[in-house]
C-alpha cells in the first residue's frame, strides 16, 4: 500500500501510545491509527456543522465542536469555550521535536488589580425602522445606500426580467434601461454637443478653425470622458456612412477617431471592433467627395491618415483582441488583389498593409503576388498613361511598402558595380513596373532581403 | 493480449511451478500447441493427481485454475487490473461513452456517473486501501462537486474499510440496491456496450460487476430524459406526472441526486381545505360581528363584516377538508369567539394583494427590527401573531422575550415591569421559539372582553427538551421530553393546542399542550430533522431533513403517515412554510434556492434563485398567498411572485407546471440551477466559476431590499399583509 496523504501527524499517535504505555507501535499500525482519527474528526466537523447552521451562524465555533461530541457520546474537549480565536505557541523540546500549546496571557496581578474594570458589555437592543414601503426602499441612514447595496445586482436580468418589476422596487433607471447603462451628466451632455459643433464647422474663420483644432485637442487629453467613448463612436460611424461624399467631414471624423484613441485616460478597447468600420470605410472607400481632380490630394491625405489609423489601432490593441491584426490585413489584402477595384482603393488597401503588418506583411503578402500584379498596373499605365496621378500614388505606395523591407534605405550600397544579376532577378520576381524601380533603388540590402524571401 | 498468450506457458498456468514431477505433465500438453484447451489440460492432470493419491496438491490446483480463464490466461495479471487503475479505467469507460453518446441521450447516461463514482470508491476502500481510493477521489470528484458536495464531504472522510460499513451514508448505499431508470434505447446501448467490453483489460467487467452487484437498471418505456425533450415538453403543457418508475431513481429513503420517493403513491389524496369552524363558534362570531356592524357601519364601498364572514369562512364540512372529529381541539371560548371577530375584520381591512395586473407588482411594505450588541450569540427571532412580542432564542440557553413597540412588560407575578423579560430554564442553546396564535385585540378594547395576547410560547433546546413558558407569569409551566437528541424546531399549529417539534434524532413529534408526551411520531427521515412546517388546516405537517437526506415531507397528522415526498434540494433544507391557502409548499435551502412544491400533485412548481450564499432563514406567504416573502443571510428580504413561472416562455397559459423530469434532467447538468431557465443557466455556470458571488435571480422577483449588512433571520407577514422582518446586526 502506497503511503496514503495524512493530515493527522502519525507522531501524535506514537506520542499518544506512549502516554499509555505502548512503547512500540508497527508502522502500519500508527497509520490505519491516524486514518481512523481523521475519520472520527471528519464525523466530529460533519455533526458540528449542524449545530452551526442551527444557530444560524457562518462560523464554526468550538461550542459548535462541544456540542457535536455530546451528540456523539463522546467526552466534551473543556477549556476552548472561548470567543477569541486560540493562540497556539510553540517550544522545542530538542532538535526536530517542537511541543504546541494553547498560549495562555500572563497578567500581572498588580496591574490587573489596580487596572480600571473593563468597561461592561453593552446590552441587546433593537431598533425598528422601514426597509421597504409599498415597494419602494427609503432612502434613511438604516438602509444602504444604492450604491452600498450594488441595487442593480439585486434586480433580475436575463430575457424574462420583466422592467416593470425593477421599477417598482424603486430602482428607476433600470425601467427602461438602454442596452448599455449610461448616466449621463448634464456637463457631458454639454461637453459633447459643443465637440460636435465645433469640429463639424466647415467655417475657414480662424477662429472657428481654432475651436476645432482644440476641441479635438481637448478630446485628446481630457480626463473624464470615458462615458462619451460610446457616443462618439456611434458618432464617428454614423457621420461617415452619411457623408461618404464630405471629405471635410470623413476627415474630421478619422481625427476624432485619432483624438479618441490617443487619449490615455479612455479605456476603448471594448469598442475597437466599432471603431475599425468607419476607419475601413476611409481608408478602401472607392471614392470620397465629389468626382474632380481638386479634391485628389485630400482623398489620398484622408487615406493616408486612414492608413496610419487602421496602424496604429492594429498595433496597440493586437494583444487585447487576439485576431484584429490579421483580420484587419486579411481585409487589406482582399481589395489589393481585386483587380476590379479602383486603383485608389488598392492604393488604400496597400498603404493598409504596410501600416498594419509592417515589412513581414509585405514580403509574405504583397511581394509573391507582385508578378502577377503587373497586370494591373501595366493596363492602368495603358489606359490612362503613366503619368496619371492615381498610377503614380499608388506605385508609390507599394514602393514605399517594399522599402520598409530594408530597415534603413538611405544606407545606400555600393549600387553601381552591384551585382547586375541581382538585379535581374529582383526585377524577374516583382515584375518590370515595380522591379525597375526597385532596382533602381540600388539598395543592395533590400535586394538582398527580396531576394532571400523567395527562397522561403 | 499477444504478450498474455506468450506468457501463458511460462508463468501463467497455476499447475507450471508446483513441482518438478508436475511440471512435465503441466509442459507436456503445451508444447503439443494450442489444440489441447486448458480445460482439458487440467482435467488430464487432475486425473493424473488423483491416480496418484496428490489430494492436497490437486485441491489447490482446482482452486488456483478457477482464477484462469478459458484461454488459459490468468485473470488479474496486470498491474492496472488492480486498485485504482481498474477502477479509473472503468470509470474512464464509462464517462466516456456517456459524454460520447448522442445529446439526446447523455442527461440519461450521465445518471449513470454518479454510482458508478461512488461505488468504485467504495471497492476501491474495501478492497484496495485508502490511497488507492483517494486517488481515485481527487481525479473524478470534481464533476460531482456541484450537485452532491455533502455526500462528497462524507466520503472524503472514508478512508478505511472499518468506516464504510460503519458511515450511515456508506452503510445506505451499499446495503440497498441504487435503481437507474433508464430509456429503452440507452439501456441496450448501454448493454451492448458493455459486453463488447466485457474484458478485464478494457474495464467493461468492472462496470458489469458494479451494476450487477450494487444497481439495480431498469428499462422504462418513455423517451429519453432530457429538458428539452418531446416527454418533458408535453407533460410541462399538460401538467401530468411523468413515469413513476422514473421518480424512484437511487435508494430508498435516500437523497441520491436526482429523485427518490420510497411512498408508492406520491399522489393520495388529500385534504386541503380550511377546516370548517365549530358550529356554535360560527353562530357567535356571526352575532358579534352583526352588532359590530351596526356599531361601527363599514365604510363606503367596503363590504360589512357579516358578508366578509360568510364569503370567507366556510361552515359546512367539505370533502377536502379535515373535519373536528379527526383532530379535536378544546371547547371555544370567549376569547375564540374575539379572536375570529378580530380576524375578519383584519382580513376586510388588509392592505390587498391581489394577483398581478399588467406586469405591475404589489407593493410590499417591510418594517425591519435589526438588533444589535448580539455578538451573534441570537440563534432566532420570533414574532408573535399580534405583533406585539419579540422573542429571540440565545446561545447562552435562554430566551429573551421584548415588546416590539417598546412598551413594558407586566407580569402576573409580583415583580418590576421591565421592558424585556428572560427565560431561563434551558441547559442548552435554544435553537427556536414558538408563540401561541394571537391577533391584535380591537382598539375599543372594553375591559371585561378577553385578552387576544400570545399566553404561550414554545421553545426547542439542545437540551432535548422543549418548554413551555408562560408569557403571564413569565416562569416555564412544562417541560416536555421525549427527543432523543437536539430539538432544533418548534411550532404551534395553526390553531393552538397542537405543537410540532424535530431534531437531531431524525424524528419529527406531535404534542399537545395538554399532554406530557407526544401524540404523534413520525419517522423516515435518514438524518436528523430541521425544519417544520404546519399545514393551515392543521391536519397536516411538513417536515425537511439535511446532510444526505435533504428531501422534504408531508405528514398526515391524523394518521402519522407520510403521505409526500419532495426531493429537488442540493443543500440543507434552512426554511420550510406553507402558503395560507393551504396549496403551496415553499422551501428554501442553503444555496439561496426557493422552490414551490404543489401540494396536491406533489409536484415541484418552480425554483426561485436570488439569494445568495448562506442560507433563507425564513419564508412567509402573504395571506392571499400571492407573493412569498423569503429572507436570508445574505442581508437581503426579496420578494417574490408565486404565480409567475420563471419560464419567461410559458408554453401554456401561465398554470403550466414543469414536471419533475424536466427539472431533474435540469438539474443533472446544472446542479442548482433552475431548470426551467435555460439562458440564465448558462450564465450561472459560466458565472458561478469565476465569481462565486454572481448569482442568477430569477424574473419571478419582484423587489429585493438590503439591509445594512444584517442577515435577516425571520420575515413574517402580518393578518394585514405588512412584512416584519429581524435580523441580526453584525457590524
Amino acid at each position: 500500500m502506497a503511503d496514503p496523504k495524512l493530515v493527522w501527524n502519525q507522531e501524535n499517535i506514537r506520542d499518544v501510545a506512549e502516554s499509555v504505555g505502548i512503547p512500540n507501535l508497527s508502522d502500519e499500525t500508527v497509520k490505519v491509527l491516524a486514518q481512523e482519527v481523521e475519520y472520527r474528526v471528519g464525523q466530529v466537523i460533519v455533526e458540528a456543522m449542524r449545530f452551526m447552521h442551527a444557530g444560524k451562524r457562518t462560523i464554526l465555533g468550538t461550542q459548535d465542536i462541544s456540542q457535536a461530541l455530546k451528540v456523539l457520546d463522546v467526552e466534551p474537549l473543556y477549556g476552548y469555550e472561548s470567543t477569541r480565536p486560540l493562540r497556539f505557541g510553540e517550544a522545542s523540546l530538542g532538535p526536530g521535536q517542537p511541543l504546541f500549546y494553547i498560549e495562555d496571557e500572563e497578567v500581572d496581578f498588580e496591574k490587573l488589580i489596580n487596572a480600571p474594570l473593563p468597561k461592561v458589555p453593552r446590552d441587546v437592543s433593537f431598533t425598528a425602522h422601514w426597509l421597504a414601503v409599498e415597494g419602494v426602499q427609503p432612502s434613511i441612514p438604516q438602509n444602504p445606500t444604492t450604491a452600498e447595496a450594488r441595487a442593480n445586482e439585486l434586480v433580475p436580468k436575463g430575457p424574462g426580467a420583466n422592467p416593470t418589476l425593477g421599477a417598482l422596487a424603486g430602482n428607476d433607471n433600470v425601467t427602461f434601461k438602454p442596452l448599455v447603462k449610461h448616466v449621463l451628466s448634464r456637463e457631458l451632455i454639454l461637453y459633447f454637443d459643443k465637440v460636435r459643433a465645433a469640429i463639424l464647422d466647415e467655417s475657414q474663420d480662424p477662429e472657428i478653425v481654432i475651436l476645432r483644432k482644440s476641441s479635438l485637442k481637448s478630446v485628446q487629453s481630457e480626463v473624464g470622458l470615458q462615458q462619451l467613448v460610446p457616443y462618439f463612436v456611434q458618432f464617428v460611424s454614423e457621420k461617415v456612412t452619411h457623408s461618404i461624399n464630405n471629405l471635410f467631414v470623413l476627415r474630421q471624423m478619422m481625427e476624432l477617431t485619432q483624438s479618441v484613441t490617443e487619449n490615455k485616460n479612455l479605456f476603448i478597447e471594448p469598442y475597437i471592433a466599432s471603431l475599425v468600420p468607419p476607419i475601413l470605410t476611409c481608408l478602401l472607400g472607392r471614392t470620397f467627395g465629389a468626382p474632380g481632380l481638386d479634391n485628389l490630394k485630400e482623398q489620398y491625405q484622408l487615406r493616408d491618415l486612414a492608413a496610419s489609423l487602421i496602424g496604429h489601432i492594429s498595433n496597440k490593441y493586437s494583444k487585447s483582441s487576439g485576431d484584429l491584426q490579421s483580420r484587419l490585413a486579411r481585409t487589406c489584402l482582399k481589395y489589393f488583389l481585386d483587380p476590379t477595384r479602383s486603383l485608389a482603393e488598392h492604393y488604400g488597401a496597400i498603404s493598409g498593409i504596410t501600416l498594419i503588418g509592417g515589412p513581414s506583411a509585405i514580403l509574405t503578402l504583397i511581394l509573391p503576388t507582385m508578378k502577377t500584379y503587373e497586370y494591373v498596373l501595366t493596363k492602368a499605365q495603358n489606359e490612362r498613361g503613366a503619368n496619371d496621378e492615381s498610377l503614380r500614388m499608388l506605385i508609390g505606395a507599394i514602393m514605399k511598402g517594399i522599402m520598409t523591407i530594408a530597415e534603413s534605405p538611405t544606407q545606400m550600397m555600393n549600387g553601381l558595380n552591384g551585382n547586375a544579376a541581382e538585379g535581374q532577378l529582383v526585377e524577374e520576381y516583382l515584375g518590370s513596373t515595380i522591379g525597375s524601380r526597385v532596382v533602381a533603388l540600388g539598395n543592395h540590402k533590400l535586394n538582398k532581403a527580396i531576394l532571400d524571401s523567395i527562397d522561403k | 493480449m499477444s504478450n498474455h498468450q506468450s506468457q501463458g506457458p511460462g508463468n501463467g498456468p497455476p499447475s507450471a511451478g508446483m513441482s518438478m514431477q508436475h511440471q512435465s505433465g503441466g509442459q507436456a500438453p503445451s508444447s503439443q500447441g494450442q489444440n489441447l484447451s486448458q480445460q482439458n489440460l487440467n482435467q488430464i492432470v487432475i486425473e493424473y493427481l488423483v491416480k496418484k493419491g496428490y489430494n492436497r496438491t490437486e485441491q489447490t490446483l482446482r482452486a488456483e485454475s478457477a482464477h484462469v480463464d478459458k484461454d488459459g490466461r490468468p485473470l488479474q495479471d496486470r498491474p492496472d487490473e488492480h486498485g485504482y487503475g481498474k477502477y479509473a479505467k472503468a470509470y474512464t469507460l464509462i464517462r466516456d461513452w456517456a459524454e460520447g453518446n448522442l445529446d439526446v441521450y447523455k442527461f440519461e447516461c450521465r445518471r449513470l456517473l454518479w454510482p458508478m463514482f461512488v461505488y468504485s470508491y467504495l471497492e476501491l476502500i474495501i478492497h484496495d486501501g485508502s490511497s488507492e481510493g483517494e486517488k481515485f477521489f481527487t481525479a473524478f470528484s470534481s464533476s460531482f462537486e456541484k450537485v452532491h458536495g455533502d455526500e462528497l464531504r462524507t466520503l472524503e472522510t472514508i478512508k478505511l474499510q472499518q468506516h464504510v460499513f460503519d458511515n450511515s451514508l456508506t452503510k445506505l448505499y451499499r446495503n440497498n440496491k441504487y435503481r437507474i431508470p433508464l430509456n429503452t434505447h440507452v439501456y441496450f446501448g448501454l448493454t451492448t456496450f458493455l459486453e463488447q467490453k466485457d474484458t478485464p483489460v478494457d474495464g467493461g467487467r468492472t462496470i458489469l460487476y458494479l451494476l450487477q452487484s450494487y444497481c439495480e437498471l431498469r428499462e422504462t418505456q418513455r423517451g429519453p430524459l432530457d429538458q428539452f425533450s418531446f416527454d418533458a415538453i408535453v407533460n410541462k403543457t399538460r401538467a401530468q406526472n411523468v413515469d413513476d418508475l422514473d421518480l424512484q431513481e437511487g435508494i430508498e429513503g435516500a437523497f441520491t441526486g436526482v429523485s427518490n420517493k420510497d411512498i408508492m403513491d406520491n399522489t393520495t389524496p388529500l385534504k386541503l381545505g380550511l377546516m370548517a369552524m365549530e358550529h356554535d363558534l360560527a353562530s357567535d362570531v356571526r352575532a358579534e360581528l352583526e352588532d359590530e356592524d351596526i356599531k361601527n357601519p363599514p365604510h363606503s364601498g367596503k363590504s360589512t363584516l357579516v358578508e366578509e364572514f360568510d364569503h370567507t369562512i366556510k361552515r359546512e364540512d367539505s370533502t377536502d377538508a379535515p373535519s373536528r372529529s379527526e383532530i379535536p381541539l378544546p371547547p371555544s371560548r370567549a376569547r375564540d369567539v374575539m379572536m375570529e371577530v378580530q380576524k375578519i375584520k383584519e382580513y376586510r381591512d388588509r392592505f390587498k394583494i391581489e394577483g398581478r395586473t399588467g406586469g405591475v407588482g404589489p407593493g410590499i411594505s417591510v418594517c425591519m427590527w435589526t438588533f444589535h450588541n448580539s455578538m451573534d450569540s441570537i440563534t432566532c427571532i420570533e414574532f408573535s401573531d399580534d405583533t406585539n412580542l419579540v422573542a429571540c432564542g440565545t446561545e447562552e440557553s435562554y430566551i429573551r422575550v421584548w415588546h416590539a413597540h417598546g412598551e413594558v412588560l407586566h407580569s402576573s407575578l409580583a415583580g418590576e415591569p421591565s421592558t424585556s423579560r428572560r427565560l431561563i430554564g434551558h441547559s442548552g442553546p435554544v435553537y427556536n421559539v414558538s408563540f401561541s396564535p394571537s391577533i391584535e385585540s380591537p382598539e375599543d378594547a372594553g375591559s371585561p372582553t378577553p385578552s387576544t395576547a400570545p399566553q404561550l410560547l414554545l421553545s426547542a433546546s439542545a437540551d432535548k427538551t422543549v418548554r413551555l413558558w408562560s408569557l403571564t407569569s413569565w416562569t416555564c409551566l412544562v417541560v416536555f421530553k421525549g427527543h432523543e437528541g437536539p430539538v432544533w424546531n418548534v411550532r404551534w399549529g395553526p390553531h393552538g393546542h397542537y405543537f410540532a417539534t424535530c431534531g437531531w434524532d431524525k424524528t419529527l413529534r406531535v404534542w399537545a399542550q395538554d399532554h406530557i408526551s407526544y401524540l404523534r411520531l413520525m419517522v423516515g427521515h435518514d438524518t436528523s430533522v430541521n425544519q417544520i412546517a404546519w399545514h393551515p388546516n392543521g391536519a397536516y405537517v411538513f417536515s425537511a431533513s439535511d446532510q444526505a437526506d435533504k428531501t422534504v415531507r408531508m405528514w398526515s397528522f391524523v394518521t402519522g403517515d407520510c403521505v409526500r415526498v419532495f426531493s429537488g434540494h442540493t443543500d440543507m433544507i434552512s426554511a420550510l412554510e406553507c402558503s395560507p391557502s393551504g396549496k403551496i409548499l415553499a422551501s428554501a435551502d442553503n444555496t439561496g434556492c426557493i422552490i414551490l412544491w404543489d401540494l396536491a400533485k406533489g409536484t415541484m412548481i418552480k425554483r426561485c434563485r436570488g439569494h445568495g450564499k448562506g442560507g433563507v432563514h425564513s419564508l412567509t406567504f402573504s395571506v392571499e398567498s400571492t407573493v412569498l416573502v423569503s429572507g436570508g443571510s445574505d442581508g437581503t428580504v426579496r420578494v417574490w411572485d408565486v404565480k409567475l413561472p420563471t419560464d419567461p416562455h410559458p408554453t401554456g397559459d401561465g398554470d403550466t407546471l414543469p414536471t419533475n423530469a424536466a427539472n431533474d434532467a435540469a438539474r443533472i447538468t446544472n446542479g442548482t440551477a433552475s431548470g426551467t431557465q435555460p439562458n440564465a443557466n448558462a450564465a450561472t455556470a459560466a458565472g458561478s466559476k469565476k465569481k462565486g458571488k454572481d448569482t442568477t435571480i430569477t424574473p419571478d422577483q419582484i423587489s429585493a431590499f438590503p439591509t445594512k449588512k444584517s442577515p435577516v433571520y425571520k420575515v413574517k407577514f402580518t393578518r394585514m399583509n405588512l412584512v416584519m422582518a429581524g435580523g441580526l446586526n453584525l457590524g
